[in-house]
C-alpha cells in the first residue's frame, strides 16, 4: 500500500485529500496518464469515483422503480405473515 | 415504526434470485425491512447463484443494489475454516453451495433463513445437528384452500 495525494489544481472546487492506493492501482492510473489517457493520477482517480457515483445512483434508481411497481397490501401481508413465523404463531 | 428486536434474516437464493429477476414485490419487501431497521445478511455464495440463474446487466444491477441497502451486509466466504465447514454442510445435506453458504451463516449465528421455498430447506434442515429456522416469504392470501 502507497500514499497518494490527490490533489487537483484545475478548479478551486476541487479538494485535496490523501488517500492509501493498492500498488497495482496507482500502476495502472500512472500507465494511463503516460498513454494520454488521462490527465493526471488524480483525474484517473476521480474519474473512476465518478464513474462508481453514477453506477450507484442507476442501481438506486432501479430499486427505486421496482419498489415503486410492488403492491403495498401484498408486501405486507408477506411481512406480517414472516412475523407470525418468527413469533412461532 | 416499531423498534425491531429480531435477529438478523440470512436471505437464501430463492429470495435473492427473485431480485436479480426484478420481482417488484420481494424488492418492496427487502426495502420495507431496510427502512425499518431489520438487519439483513445475504451470502455471497447466494448472490453467486442468483447471478449464474439471471443473466444480464439489469440483473447486476438489482443484486449489485443490494450493497447499497442501510441494513445489509453481504456476508463473505472467508478463509479455510469458513471454506471447510461449507463443504462439510455440503456434504451433510446436498445442498448446493449457494444454499449451504445461507445454512453455514445461520446454523452459527442462529439466524432465520428467509426463503420463497421452505420445503427445499426440510430435508437440509433435519440433517443438521441444530434444525434451521426457516421463514418462508408468501402471501397468506394467495394460498389455494385445503380439503
Amino acid at each position: 500500500m502507497i500514499i497518494l495525494t490527490y490533489d487537483s489544481s484545475m478548479s478551486d472546487r476541487k479538494s485535496r485529500l490523501t488517500i492509501t492506493v493498492d500498488p497495482d492501482l496507482t500502476t495502472y492510473a500512472e500507465r494511463l496518464v503516460e498513454s494520454g489517457h488521462a490527465a493526471s493520477v488524480s483525474a484517473a482517480f476521480n474519474e473512476a469515483m465518478a464513474e462508481k457515483v453514477y453506477r450507484d445512483r442507476r442501481r438506486r434508481g432501479l430499486w427505486k422503480a421496482k419498489g415503486d411497481e410492488a403492491d403495498p397490501g401484498r408486501v405486507a401481508r408477506m411481512m406480517t405473515h414472516v412475523d407470525r413465523q418468527l413469533a412461532g404463531e | 415504526m416499531s423498534e425491531v428486536t429480531a435477529p438478523p434474516f440470512v436471505l437464501d437464493t430463492s429470495v435473492v434470485t427473485a431480485v436479480a429477476r426484478g420481482d417488484p414485490d420481494i424488492i418492496g419487501l427487502i426495502q420495507g425491512y431496510d427502512a425499518r431497521g431489520q438487519l439483513l445478511v445475504v451470502p455471497a455464495l447466494a448472490i453467486a447463484g442468483a447471478s449464474l440463474e439471471v443473466r444480464g446487466e439489469e440483473a447486476d444491477d438489482l443484486l449489485g443494489g443490494l450493497e447499497l441497502l442501510d441494513n445489509l451486509t453481504i456476508a463473505p466466504l472467508r478463509g479455510t475454516e469458513q471454506a471447510a465447514r461449507l463443504a462439510g454442510i455440503i456434504a451433510r445435506t446436498g445442498l448446493d453451495p449457494w444454499d449451504a453458504h445461507a445454512a453455514a451463516i445461520a446454523d452459527v449465528a442462529i439466524y432465520p433463513i428467509l426463503t420463497l421455498d421452505a420445503a427445499k430447506w426440510r430435508q437440509p434442515s433435519a440433517d443438521l445437528d441444530e434444525p434451521l429456522h426457516i421463514v418462508e416469504i408468501s402471501d397468506p392470501d394467495e394460498r389455494e384452500p385445503e380439503e
